[in-house]
């Protein structure tokens, strides 16, 4: 295919040089590349974005991030927010990668209208919550530990009852997700990270 | 003020049938005072969950005086095995 195409250049460029022939190819390649890179990174940050999240979907908009308002990531005293993507996208480049193409799969659930009204949604909230807790737990709350350091927390400055739980979750493998869960949307009736095993 | 907030809380827990509105107060009175560190609605957590504390005094005559001192008087309570003290509402 490359050589047909090759041998149909050639003939229809005879007065270029093999040289320079094969440079043009290469600077279009790369160009193109180059745009089709840039294109995806942008569409990639386009979707980490709040706007995006709150306003794509009528099942966004309407059920999680009308939760998520006013919640502790929403608003809080030192004003540093944790928006959508922040938990629920990890920040390192394949794993984000991963996970979004995993969420393409939700377009099909879109397309399909599975959970197009508040009932449906509730209907399935629980396992849509376990799905979350599912990732979170096998990759240690990777979300959370973005912003929230383990080893950059001064047990000092922790009440006594706090302190104990985090010495807790590092002596007997928990994790944040454990115990810090129903944080940004309504906590799901059923048993909890800590019961499910997955 | 205080009784009537815990009344609410009572209707909360104990899935006595409450309006909307005072469902949402209960819960925020709930996140205010910092409950859900401890507890689930349905979930395990280092305290009971609702739901359990629900079934445990359905149909009891002093529920709601037994909630009102557990919420007024920082009771001790054991958390794996150890005494510590059980945090007041915030009102």
């Amino acid at each position: 295919m490359i050589g047909r195409f090759w041998a149909w250049l050639t003939t229809k460029c005879q007065t270029c040089s093999r040289i320079r022939l094969g440079l043009g190819i290469a600077v279009a390649v790369l160009s193109f590349s180059g745009i089709l890179m840039a294109a995806g990174a942008a569409g990639l940050a386009w979707t980490n974005t709040e706007k995006f999240c709150a306003t794509s979907c009528h099942e966004m908009t309407d059920n999680v991030y009308k939760e998520f308002k006013g919640t502790i990531h929403d608003k809080n005293r030192s004003g540093v927010r944790a928006i959508c993507s922040n938990c629920h996208v990890p920040h390192e480049p394949l794993p984000m990668l991963k996970r979004k193409l995993e969420a393409t799969f939700e377009i099909w659930a879109k397309l399909t209208g599975r959970i197009d009204t508040r009932e449906k949604f509730e209907a399935r909230r629980y396992e849509l919550a376990t799905h979350v807790w599912k990732r979170m737990k096998q990759t240690d709350s990777l979300e959370c530990r973005n912003c929230h350091h383990d080893d950059a927390m001064d047990p000092e400055k922790q009440s006594e009852k706090a302190r104990a739980r985090h010495l807790k979750m590092k002596t007997q493998g928990m994790t944040c997700i454990d115990c810090h869960f129903g944080i940004a949307h309504h906590e799901p009736d059923g048993p909890g990270p800590q019961e499910l095993k997955f | 003020m205080m009784r009537w907030t815990l009344s609410l809380l009572a209707g909360f827990w104990l899935a006595a049938p409450a309006m909307a509105a005072d469902d949402a107060a209960a819960e925020a009175l709930m996140k205010k005072s910092g409950c859900f560190k401890c507890h689930s609605v349905s979930a395990k957590k280092d305290g009971p969950s609702y739901k359990s504390v629900a079934e445990k005094y359905k149909g009891k005559a002093d529920a709601e005086q037994k909630l009102y001192t557990h919420l007024t008087t920082s009771p001790k309570v054991k958390v794996d095995g150890k005494e510590e003290m059980h945090e007041t509402l915030k009102t």
